[in-house]
């Protein structure tokens, strides 16, 4: 098992995954979070089937880049998750909060066998999800816009108050950006230079009622949020290689100004039958359904080789 | 009623007590919507302008970054308007403020038609109704400006959330600058055996106005200031029904989802008397000088009298 380098804390919270060691090479930490997104990807199959009940396409369009951020670049320890210096993570779009509970419980956060309590009275997995329910979550998040915008606030106090390095990274879906809150919240990231702030757009074109164009148009993006005062990079939000140099180099920058990340992405990603699909945005698997996305997934774990 | 006009609002008062806590507390931090010069947090930025945040014309974005920095450990004034506090970022408020209990703090100024100059758009009205029904959430009304010091230590030393809503402009002076306040807590400010009349803010003075009225009439009017709307003063309200057998409440707030239907409620299921409640009548008030509105929409101290004498006749 890798060993947990953040902080002097001793770690006995174990998830069955931890944080990348710093010995492999780029190409196995690359193949490594490929195996570890497809088991992101079967939890979250597993929740929303069990709860009949989830947004699981703005999960699964999210898995790759979270599985990144939580199973190999954030600074963070499950066994303190209050740790001040740690990296923040916020899930601005909050209903795919079965990707962001699955990250927690793989990291030993909380057990595994959790996870099947989602949206039941007494879970500590609401249907959006709420920080003082469950440790690891950075704020409370469900409703579009304002997830972004606690982001904002976060980082403020990390660069102005504590005067702490640690990163805020925040999740945002494209069709949330209709939100006016968002850009007002982008006026403030860039008035304080909040370049400890990186949002991650994920870009999977589909929002409940259609897809971005026909609902609220809102290309060009790129431009709105460099109009708007930030760094701007673009990655193909599957390709893990170019998820991992991209958010490397978006945690490395010092720009004097918020960085927006682009990810392209499809939602549903992972499960054929769910892909590109509006249908999926917020629908529960029956039991066929569930069965043929597992069966997809294990295939493609055995292609890949399951971690030892 | 024989007050000293006062000098100055009770908003200035709140933004002033912020500013002296400010040399000591460190700890909490001031967020301002470009209202500076008019909720007067003005004054902090001035001495401690590393502590102070001005987020724009963004109420929505000004609150929710708010709740961010509170998520964090850190305490948080946000000022503003009361009408653009409660009803444009109320959600904010609602699930990421109150629903995990932070500590941010809200100097809402222009409550009721203390902003009565400025329009309907300016006027917080409904203010009470919205802040009194979301869980977790504390509410204080101060009446003059010694409360209003005495409300911003409540507000940053209660933990959770808390709503002070100020007047836009000075009234009068009814406390004296030492006078104890608490969370909870009420002032009888007239003691009298044949009506009790429970209000809070401005609304203090046109029920003392009332007062005077009705003791020329004959009728003794008991006066309370609930200066703490939430949590309210049940056992003191409940002695004063004991005694008077007759309950007005006035606010400078819609009637509908006020403090009077609060008040009512709980006389109805514990001390049952002939009540009265005073408030806007589901109607937009307009534009006018603060008493001359009053006046037109029933909220003046001779409004408050005539419908007392009125509750106070069918006792018998």
């Amino acid at each position: 098992m890798d060993t947990n380098t953040a902080g002097n804390y001793s770690s006995p919270a174990r998830g069955r995954y931890s944080r990348n060691a710093s010995n492999l090479t780029f190409d196995a930490r690359v193949a490594r979070l490929n195996r570890i997104a497809n088991t992101m990807r079967q939890n979250v199959v597993d929740m929303v089937y069990t709860a009949q009940s989830g947004h699981i396409g703005g999960a699964l369009s999210a898995a790759d880049f979270v599985t990144a951020l939580y199973f190999d670049l954030m600074n963070i320890d499950p066994a303190n998750p209050h740790w001040e210096d740690r990296d923040r993570f916020v899930l601005s779009k909050g209903h795919a909060c079965p990707i962001w509970y699955s990250a927690l419980a793989l990291r030993g956060y909380f057990p595994e066998s959790e996870l099947k309590t989602l949206r039941k009275n007494g879970s500590r997995l609401q249907g959006h999800p709420i920080a003082t329910y469950l440790p690891g979550l950075d704020a409370s998040t469900g409703s579009l816009g304002l997830g972004f915008a606690q982001a904002v606030g976060i980082a403020m106090e990390g660069k102005l108050l504590k005067k702490k390095d640690y990163k805020v990274f925040a999740v945002l879906g494209d069709g949330e950006l209709d939100e006016g809150v968002i850009w007002e919240a982008s006026l403030a990231a860039a008035k304080y230079k909040l370049d400890n702030l990186v949002a991650i757009v994920d870009m999977n074109n589909l929002q409940l009622d259609g897809t971005i164009d026909e609902v609220m148009p809102i290309e060009p993006v790129d431009a709105k949020f460099r109009a708007f005062g930030f760094e701007v990079m673009t990655m193909d939000g599957h390709d893990m290689a170019d998820v991992l140099t991209t958010l490397t180099k978006a945690r490395n920058a010092r720009a004097g100004k918020p960085i927006c990340i682009l990810a392209n992405t499809v939602k549903g990603k992972g499960v054929n039958f769910m892909e590109h699909q509006l249908d999926w945005h917020g629908k529960a698997p029956n039991d066929e359904q569930y069965k043929k996305a597992c069966d997809e997934l294990q295939a493609c774990k055995e292609l890949e080789g399951v971690e030892s | 009623m024989n007050l000293a006009p006062a000098k100055t609002p009770t908003r200035r008062a709140f933004a002033g007590r912020m500013t002296e806590r400010g040399e000591t507390n460190k700890d909490f931090v001031v967020f301002e919507s470009d209202l500076a010069k008019s909720t007067h947090s003005y004054l902090f930025k001035e001495k401690y302008p590393e502590r102070y945040f001005n987020m724009g014309i963004a109420e929505i974005g000004t609150v929710s970054a708010a709740a961010g920095m509170a998520a964090e450990g850190r305490s948080v004034i946000v000022c503003g308007y009361g009408v653009f506090i409660t009803m444009r970022a109320v959600e904010a408020i609602r699930s990421f403020i109150c629903y995990p209990h932070l500590n941010v703090k809200f100097l809402s100024s222009h409550g009721g038609l203390t902003a009565a100059i400025d329009g309907v758009t300016h006027q917080s009205t409904e203010d009470i109704a919205f802040m009194t029904t979301i869980p977790q959430m504390k509410v204080l009304v101060p009446a003059d400006t010694a409360a209003a010091s005495a409300a911003f230590d409540i507000a940053l030393d209660t933990p959770g959330p808390v709503f002070t809503r100020l007047m836009r402009d000075p009234m009068f002076e009814l406390y004296d600058a030492n006078e104890e306040f608490h969370l909870g807590g009420s002032k009888i400010v007239r003691k009298g055996k044949d009506v009790t009349i429970a209000t809070y803010g401005d609304m203090v003075f046109q029920s003392l106005a009332a007062a005077d009225e009705l003791a020329k009439k004959g009728i003794d009017a008991e006066v309370i200031d609930f200066y703490s709307l939430k949590p309210w003063d049940q056992a003191t309200l409940g002695e004063s029904l004991k005694k008077t057998q007759a309950l007005v409440v006035a606010e400078n707030h819609q009637k509908r989802n006020g403090f009077g239907y609060e008040a009512a409620v709980w006389a109805l299921q514990n001390a049952p008397v002939p009540t009265t409640l005073i408030g806007l009548e589901d109607t937009f008030a307009e534009s006018g000088s603060y008493q001359k509105t009053l006046d037109k929409f029933g909220l003046s101290g001779a409004a408050i009298a005539e419908k007392a004498a009125a509750t106070v006749a069918k006792k018998r």
